[in-house]
């Protein structure tokens, strides 16, 4: 057979935007601490968990976390809710064809678990604590640490580097709304 | 702040300073900076990235990237390919002082892609049929089934999960073993290869299949001939199906980490 000449923008893309040689985070300009390197453009356009294979992303990973703490939305609380764990992590959403690591703070409050975007302020992902399971997720790569969170309605794969706190926090707060039931 | 910049496209064997023509990104002009007999194929920009919010504008600045590479591998035989949106501070003599201090490196990966290109083979399977063979085939998965009918709603719940994952893991290696029985030949014909990931994405014409293996190869001229005869015998297989495409530019085998 002879190879094809296509086209198609998925096979372009994914040369154009997740392959091809790319340049040491320190020698592109920056503004902010931001490289640029169309950033908005390639989380629109590809996989962000392929972008944050190369080096020039662990960067932007780095200073992007930098700019979300900078950002000073205030997450809302019901009543006597309280925050028992907070960390950073993403969560996986997929859209069609593209799939992304969504990034945000996980926070285990008393009642529920929740992704928050400091900016623009809003909750990505939430379900209430009862019926709840967490477990470890067949990585794609064994070196990321990802969970998968399941509840009745389905599952969501998620990331955060303080896997073994998250786990933690969960469970004992599970174990003690158990105990209050009771 | 610097006032100026260059947007890469690619590293070219070239010594002249050459006008490639109006083909940039939004028709900029491409030409050449040359450094010894090595060059950058750039255009000239204002220090800060192509961005936008519009996806048909990103997929135009996607197209024309790609189409000055095509141009400039024409024109200059293989050249090493920069991904979109990759700009320096400077004007061209900082861009030709850049290319010094990195020439021995550019030089050297340049020779490795010379009279060669980039192609991509995807191979596809029945996947329904292997699924079902995985499961029937295997007594552990049926002990699991019947497991699960006597426990709790939860525990059952997660047991689900563990087959599912189980049964994942059985086709997975059974995919392994078919993909690594073509994998040999294919071998035989390329200079390098990559197995890429699995990707989402999954062309029309082999959406009701699963995709076995996806390779990309760095293939000599003179071998992409008896590579195509390889996969039309995989291709002539019952429930196979072969797309191979190409040639791109060196794309997956460009290694400037060390770009100083």
């Amino acid at each position: 057979m002879k190879p094809e000449r296509e086209s198609s923008l998925v096979e372009v893309l994914d040369r154009l935007l997740d392959r091809g040689a790319v340049l040491n985070a320190d020698l592109i300009i920056s503004v902010a601490g931001v490289p640029l390197i169309g950033l908005s453009l390639r989380a629109m356009l590809a996989s962000m968990e392929t972008m944050l294979e190369y080096g020039v992303m662990e960067a932007w990973d780095k200073s992007s976390r930098e700019w979300y703490a900078r950002q000073e939305t205030k997450l809302l609380l019901d009543g006597d809710e309280t925050i028992l764990f907070k960390a950073f992590g993403y969560l996986w959403q997929e859209e069609g064809i593209i799939g992304a690591w969504v990034p945000g703070v996980w926070n285990i409050t008393s009642r529920r678990v929740l992704l928050w975007q400091r900016s623009p302020g809003k909750v990505v992902f939430e379900r209430p604590l009862p019926d709840l399971y967490v477990q470890r997720a067949n990585a794609s790569s064994p070196e990321r640490e990802e969970l998968e969170l399941i509840f009745p309605e389905g599952s969501a794969k998620i990331r955060l580097s303080e896997r073994l706190e998250f786990e933690e926090a969960l469970a004992g707060r599970q174990r003690s709304m158990v105990a209050v039931e009771v | 702040m610097v006032e100026e910049a260059r947007y890469l496209y690619s590293i070219a064997k070239t010594g002249q300073k050459e006008h490639l023509g109006e083909i940039g990104i939004e028709k900029k002009a491409v030409y050449t900076v040359p450094c010894e007999d090595i060059a950058a194929v750039v255009h000239s920009c204002e220090p800060k990235p192509y961005d936008t919010k519009d996806k048909t504008q990103a997929e135009e600045w996607i197209f024309e990237h790609s189409y000055v590479i095509d141009q400039a591998t024409k024109r200059f035989g293989s050249v090493l390919p920069f991904s979109f949106d990759v700009i320096l501070p400077g004007d061209d003599s900082q861009i030709e002082g850049w290319l010094g201090r990195n020439y021995k490196l550019l030089l050297g990966e340049l020779k490795g892609v010379e009279g060669k290109a980039e192609y991509t083979i995807q191979i596809y399977y029945d996947y329904d049929d292997l699924q079902s063979k995985a499961l029937f085939g295997n007594p552990e998965l049926k002990d699991m089934q019947s497991q699960m009918e006597t426990e709790s709603k939860g525990k059952a719940y997660l047991l689900s999960k563990k087959l599912n994952q189980r049964l994942k893991e059985l086709v997975s290696s059974e995919e392994g073993r078919l993909a690594n029985k073509y994998l040999p030949r294919i071998h035989g014909q390329v200079d390098k290869l990559i197995i890429d990931g699995k990707r989402s994405w999954i062309p029309e014409d082999c959406r009701d299949m699963k995709l076995l293996a996806s390779y990309s190869c760095l293939v000599r001229e003179e071998n992409v001939e008896r590579l195509g005869e390889i996969l039309d015998e995989i291709n002539s297989q019952d429930g196979f199906r072969v797309r191979f495409t190409g040639p791109w530019a060196p794309f997956s085998f460009v290694k400037l980490g060390e770009l100083a």
